[in-house]
């Protein structure tokens, strides 16, 4: 990277953690550490729900996912919208009625101790282990492509991030996180915007469209129904339905955003916009990762993405063969781009008869192409097993480092580690006040002063940025825990989402009911995942089920009286409060 | 600063079933706009 580049990434990263300092300076009291004094207006909350779920990997994986398989992770998201409305009408009034700090306080009003011990419990194990993900995922492909020192790399973004949660709280995360969107979502569209000045000048925008198109990559909607396909409408509107219900409702480092609204207003009206927002946002980061493909038709992309890999290769017993697959793919992009350039003519001249020979031949030569880079994973699985033969992460990356101006490819670094830090800094902070709220405050020193409990937030926010940095450390040994932990989430997410619909629509059934039926659902959940191929998207809908299932079973064979409770007046909170 | 309970008017419509359904009707309507681009090239 250039001086510029580096001083645009530094300038940008070290302004907004100054800015987070300095802007929430001063907070006195836990009540605005946790909650932000209830101040954040909606457009607030929704930028900081976005920038929470936006992490470094959806910059850098997003793109090269379009790139490699089209457009249709897309239907991934058309759950979201259905989630938020459902939490809009169902979960925000409870919440905002109790004044909770975390999510977990209303499982004690509604069930018992033992049930939102449970929920906190399963939250802080994963998401204890996702903030060290998170920081660790994008070092890895950074300190790949860029040969920074990865320790040092998660170290340093570990530690602004601990900077300005530990001083500001919930504010500074808020408030910094809508500097990191502005960051993201105008280096990302600079970006689509210089991919599609960089086609040859005879290829117009149109053009460009038109080639995507025919080559398969505009795949945005699938109705066909499959139950190991991850991505098609339905398990996208179902499978995604419960999976972003959990994630939005029931996860601190979600709720926790919200719950920093002004009026529930406020609240309602910055996530129904999150709901409005999202597939879009998505389908230009997509759609950056299309454009970068047909670049590629034009520019002879390298053989497998991350150099590093194919690099060690030169040193091993399949150097030649190695080599002997560069010449197929020199030949393969050769011939792929001839037709695209008869492509391009006969759509100019609306030739249709010479587009679909076009594309017919180049559907062939894309299946070449596919089987030489298949080839390539196999051989880097030969060289060393313990490879991951997956170079889509990369894809983004390494056309940024080769082909974007100076200047903007520190401003892409900025997106990148942006996106890091406000993800770490929700979970951070949500670890933090559920340790406080729901165990510390709860179970361990039930009386104290305010100041007290301040401190001890701030001491819990540093702690953890500590450990999600060891974590982040310990990852770089362990070559599989991303996928690990995205499916430990989607083990837990089902059955945690199960006890809080059995909490607001199940009024029968009581706390002992949900806490073995909790249980019990989460024994079978991990017998599936174990036992059966079944994508790990549909575990949310299954934990869900089996929860509302047996809950009410239980209720019905065990329970002593059948009695509706009313929701958040059953007991008084025993939260300290 | 208190949480404002007063304060529960969605913007644009008069009630919240109005901004529910523009959310549900936008939802709908970008899935048959992608729906059209995915049979326009297929």
């Amino acid at each position: 990277m250039s001086y510029i580049d580096w001083f645009v990434l530094l300038g940008t990263v070290v302004f907004i953690t100054v800015y987070g300092i300095w802007k929430t300076r001063g907070t006195q009291n836990i009540e605005g550490y946790l909650k932000g004094n209830n101040s954040e207006k909606w457009w607030t909350i929704c930028l900081s729900i976005m920038a929470t779920q936006a992490s470094a990997i959806t910059f850098l994986s997003t793109p090269g996912q379009a790139y490699e398989d089209g457009m249709r992770f897309l239907q991934f998201y058309f759950g979201l919208p259905i989630a938020m409305v459902i939490i809009c009408v169902t979960f925000i009034p409870i919440y905002y009625k109790l004044k909770v700090y975390t999510a977990y306080e209303f499982l004690e009003s509604r069930f018992d101790l033992k049930t939102r011990s449970l929920a906190a419990f399963l939250f802080l194990v994963q998401r204890g282990l996702a903030a060290g993900i998170t920081i660790y995922a994008p070092a890895i492909i950074l300190s790949t492509i860029l040969g920074w020192n990865i320790n040092l790399t998660n170290i340093c973004v570990g530690a602004l991030v601990i900077a300005y949660t530990v001083s500001g709280g919930t504010k500074a995360v808020s408030a910094t996180q809508k500097q990191q969107m502005a960051v993201m979502m105008g280096g990302m569209i600079i970006a689509g915007i210089v991919v599609v000045h960089m086609l040859p000048a005879q290829v117009s925008f149109g053009d460009a469209v038109q080639v995507a198109g025919e080559m398969g990559k505009l795949n945005l909607v699938n109705f066909d129904f499959s139950w190991t396909d991850r991505y098609n409408v339905w398990s996208g509107v179902t499978a995604g339905l419960f999976l972003f219900m959990s994630y939005f409702g029931t996860d601190q480092s979600q709720v926790a955003r919200y719950l920093s609204g002004k009026s529930i207003s406020e609240i309602r009206t910055g996530l129904l916009f999150n709901g409005l927002l999202k597939i879009p946002m998505q389908f230009i980061i997509l759609f950056i990762g299309v454009m970068v493909f047909v670049f590629y038709q034009f520019v002879q992309p390298p053989l497998y993405f991350n150099k590093v890999e194919t690099d060690k290769l030169a040193n091993t017993e399949q150097a030649a063969q190695f080599r002997e697959l560069e010449v197929k793919h020199q030949q393969n992009f050769q011939a792929k781009s001839e037709q695209v350039q008869v492509m391009v003519n006969a759509l100019q001249a609306g030739n249709d008869t010479n587009v679909e020979t076009a594309r017919q031949s180049l559907n062939s030569i894309q299946e070449e192409g596919k089987s030489i880079r298949k080839e390539v994973k196999d051989l880097l699985k030969k060289a060393n097993p313990n490879t991951e033969a997956r170079d889509t992460d990369y894809v983004f990356i390494s056309f940024v480092m080769q082909y974007m101006p100076v200047g903007l490819i520190g401003l892409l670094m900025a997106v990148i580690i942006c996106a890091a830090m406000s993800s770490t800094s929700s979970e951070l902070n949500a670890l933090a006040s559920t340790s406080l709220i729901d165990i510390y405050r709860r179970s361990v020193k039930k009386e104290a002063s305010e100041k007290h409990y301040l401190n001890m937030s701030r001491l819990l926010t540093f702690a953890w940025g500590v450990l999600a940095i060891f974590f982040a450390t310990l990852a770089s040994r362990m070559e599989n825990l991303i996928q690990a932990v995205n499916i430990l989430g989607s083990i837990f997410y089902g059955t945690i989402l199960g006890i809080f619909v059995v909490a607001f629509y199940f009024k029968y059934v009581k706390s002992n009911a949900v806490f073995w039926a909790a249980v019990l659902a989460e024994l079978i959940v991990i017998a599936t995942y174990v036992q059966t191929d079944i994508g790990f998207l549909w575990l949310n809908p299954i934990g869900c089920l089996l929860v509302i299932f047996f809950g009410f079973m239980f209720q019905v064979l065990f329970g002593r009286k059948l009695e509706p409770v009313e929701i958040g007046i059953e007991k008084p909170l025993k939260s300290g409060k | 600063m208190q949480q404002n309970e007063e304060n529960d008017n969605p913007p644009l419509f008069k009630s919240w079933k109005g901004m529910y359904w523009l959310v549900l009707g936008a939802l709908i309507f970008q899935i048959i706009l992608y729906y059209a681009i995915t049979r326009y090239f297929e």
